[in-house]
């Protein structure tokens, strides 16, 4: 089975008509829905947080049966995605998608589990320290992606249980949970 | 002088019978010549019968004990290799066909002495829900047609629990089983290659001779048919067309209740199905537009192993 690093690719993306958008409706659901699946997964495992429809993405092209997805594929699939509330576009170009392999809401969960973890209810964090602190080494939140992170901070906040406020330096921002 | 009945007596006299038994209900005058015919009449025939009829019973009995002795030495057989038939998928077919040559059907009935000898029914019931399971679960792969040889596999791979081996023979006497089911399930010729059809729709010659040609690559090109078979371009495109949608649902159904619970499933999926047997990719670099077939080419046994 063929690879991508330590990913491995399903059956499918060896098949050249799933390079195609497929005319009939039933066979362009099962095509579309196969899809979504491998571009979950494949970030999720990868960590992968923003694609780009018009930029180079390992899963749009494969270069073993010389194939790849024309820009209309991947802006169906990728809608599809956003349809399910999977993904976001960042811009009314679709330029960028944001994958979501977890929701804003699980996010934000994460967050609150790993407050409570390291007993910061009531404490300040910024936002890079939760992105890329020492105490969130190991969890799911390191790395991620600073918009979806804000994203999910602004939900907590909405929510009442995060207060989000201007830091010292002038891009960093800090947030106040509360217990 | 009197005349002894005759030919003539003889059928005056049948007639007589008939015209009496027809209207026995409503007491009519007979004439006193035609009562004498019946009188005579009557016993000649009796006997006539009498010799046919016992004719008749000795051979019926003849046979009647031939048929018992032969079906008891069946039985004795069957008894004996109980264990073969049901473990030994070569065994098992010779058993069938020897079955089929003396005009007994071991799968006719589940309630039978052979299905309780041999638990034989269930065994091919269990195959054709297995089979159709399959067929559900690779569907969205292969648009319906599955190779005959890659659904034993995998029906082998699904029963290595129980450590019976199933044969193609076995998966053709079930899916014969299916039939009950209407037009869905048929086990189609394409060239050399045997495929199961599980959806409702009847491939005409032009298909079937599309699938066989596609067998070399996986996909067929309009160029290629037109080619190979001197079509005009309307006639391959047409056929290319229905291959794609393949939604024809079929004209005859049995009523819903004719259908047993554990398949039911199934059938709505039938109902509902729409996909195509092809699949179209416009991605290679010479620009021709390919037909690719997913029956002949892409291997279901792997994408069935993807839940």
């Amino acid at each position: 089975m063929q690879k991508l690093g330590d990913f491995k690719l399903p059956h499918f993306f060896n098949y050249p008509p799933y390079f195609t958008l497929q005319p009939i409706r039933d066979t362009r659901e099962k095509q579309v829905q196969l899809w979504k699946e491998l571009i979950i997964d494949y970030c999720k495992t990868q960590k992968v947080f923003v694609i780009g429809p018009e930029e180079e993405f390992p899963l749009f092209s494969n270069p073993v049966i010389e194939r790849s997805l024309s820009h209309d594929a991947r802006e169906v699939f990728l809608s599809a995605l956003v349809q399910e509330g999977r993904a976001e576009w960042v811009d009314k170009g679709h330029k960028k998608c944001l994958i979501l392999w977890l929701r804003i809401q699980d996010w934000a969960d994460c967050i609150l589990r790993f407050v409570k973890d390291n007993g910061f209810e009531d404490g300040v964090l910024t936002v890079e320290e939760i992105r890329s602190g020492i105490d969130s080494r190991g969890t799911e939140l390191h790395g991620m992606d600073r918009t979806i992170l804000m994203k999910a901070l602004k939900l907590l906040e909405h929510k009442g249980k995060a207060t989000i406020f201007k830091g010292t330096s002038a891009d960093d921002e800090g947030v106040k949970f509360s217990a | 002088m009197r005349r002894r009945p005759g030919i003539g007596g003889l059928q005056t006299a049948a007639a007589a019978r008939v015209w009496s038994s027809s209207s026995s209900s409503s007491p009519f005058p007979i004439s006193s010549q035609s009562a004498q015919i019946l009188i005579l009449g009557f016993p000649l025939q009796d006997q006539y019968r009498l010799v046919g009829e016992n004719v008749a019973k000795i051979r019926t009995d003849l046979m009647k004990e031939q048929l018992a002795t032969f079906r008891s030495q069946l039985e004795d057989f069957a008894r004996k290799h109980k264990n073969d038939i049901r473990k030994n998928p070569t065994f098992r077919a010779q058993f069938h066909e020897m079955c089929a040559k003396v005009g007994v059907d071991p799968l006719a009935s589940n309630k039978g002495f052979w299905a309780e000898l041999l638990g034989i029914g269930d065994f091919y019931y269990e195959l054709g829900v297995q089979i159709v399971d399959i067929c559900l679960a690779t569907r969205s792969h292969n648009g319906g047609l599955i190779n005959l040889q890659e659904l034993c596999t995998l029906l082998c791979q699904r029963r290595k629990a129980a450590r019976e081996s199933v044969s193609e023979d076995d998966c053709l006497r079930a899916i014969n089983k299916l039939k009950v089911l209407g037009s869905g399930f048929e086990v189609i010729s394409v060239g050399k290659k045997k495929l199961v059809r599980s959806v409702p729709t009847e491939l005409n010659k032009d298909h079937n001779e599309i699938l066989e040609l596609a067998q070399a690559n996986g996909y067929v090109t309009v160029d290629e048919i037109e080619r190979r078979f001197l079509w005009s371009s309307g006639r391959a495109v047409d056929a290319l067309e229905t291959l794609l949608e393949v939604s024809a649902i079929p004209s005859s159904f049995l009523p819903i209740t004719a259908v047993p619970r554990i398949l039911l499933k199934w059938f709505y999926f039938y109902l509902t199905m729409q996909e195509g047997l092809a699949m179209i990719d416009d991605g290679h670099k010479d620009g021709r537009r390919r037909y690719w077939f997913p029956c002949v080419s892409f291997s279901a046994s792997v994408a069935a192993e993807r839940p």
